[in-house]
């Protein structure tokens, strides 16, 4: 069975790119799940469980740090992993999203190779 | 910031962003903005120091820029929407990336991008004119305060 992803970034170009590298890297994709900002997402994920997480931090209504911290208080949400892909790059920022629960880190601009090989370590996979 | 120091950022946080993402190469300083047909954004941000960011590109380069960053073969299949959203992920990156060599022992807030008509601030502005493999980019952060 495949992969469930939810991208949540409120750029569409930049889900569309994300989706592509993570089918280009040859993951088992079940289904892919988009979401505008942190609000959206919480509730696409009351209705459809996913395998994994790929948030933006700066996003209107609810931002990255707000939707990770409510993913993190939620029981049924908090074991999902969650990797951040961000344009802020500063060990501040990295530090705190870490220690809020994500998994991962992945700094836009990105190599696909970056994306992917967060995604391999986070669902403890390699496809080589 | 002093002006050759942040317009060394400026550049050196577009030639990353482009290169990694876009497949576009900066093959040089110019003299001034694009002219003629032009894709502009800007976007404002909150940190220590807060400010303003813009990009203004040439028409053919935002076209171009968005094919390769959507993966599409022929930039005509490109709408202009869809050029409009990623030049805004454009002014996104290369904003963070600057920002993230700024400020990088404290924190930033990035607002979302807006598509505008491209005038530079009239002052405090810094800019910078670059010529790229596959037409022109032009630059400028104000700072608030300066």
């Amino acid at each position: 069975m495949g992969y469930r992803v939810l991208i949540v970034d409120d750029s569409p170009a930049m889900r569309s790119v994300i989706r592509r590298v993570i089918v280009l890297s040859g993951f088992d994709l079940e289904e892919c799940l988009e979401a505008e900002h942190g609000g959206e997402a919480c509730r696409l994920l009351q209705e459809r469980p996913v395998d994994v997480i790929l948030t933006d931090i700066n996003m209107p209504v609810m931002n990255g740090e707000r939707f990770l911290e409510a993913i993190k208080a939620d029981q049924s949400l908090e074991a999902i992993p969650v990797v951040v892909v961000s344009t802020d790059a500063t060990e501040h920022r990295i530090r705190r999203m870490l220690e809020l629960g994500a998994q991962g880190y992945v700094t836009k601009p990105f190599f696909p190779e970056s994306l992917r090989g967060e995604l391999e370590r986070v669902l403890g996979v390699n496809y080589g | 910031m002093a002006e050759t120091g942040a317009g060394e950022i400026l550049c050196a946080a577009a030639q990353q962003v482009l290169e990694t993402m876009f497949f576009t190469t900066i093959v040089g300083e110019r003299q001034g903005p694009p002219e003629g047909p032009a894709v502009a954004a800007r976007v404002s941000f909150e940190g220590s120091p807060s400010g303003t960011f813009g990009l203004k590109l040439s028409a053919e380069a935002a076209r171009a820029i968005a094919a390769n960053f959507l993966g599409v073969e022929n930039d005509e299949e490109v709408s202009a929407a869809q050029t409009g959203e990623v030049i805004c992920e454009l002014a996104n990156m290369v904003c963070g990336a600057m920002l993230s060599r700024v400020e990088s022992g404290s924190t930033f807030q990035i607002a979302h991008p807006q598509l505008d008509a491209g005038e530079e601030p009239s002052d405090g502005a810094v800019a910078r004119y670059l010529d790229l493999d596959n037409g022109a980019l032009a630059l400028w952060v104000r700072f608030d305060g300066q």
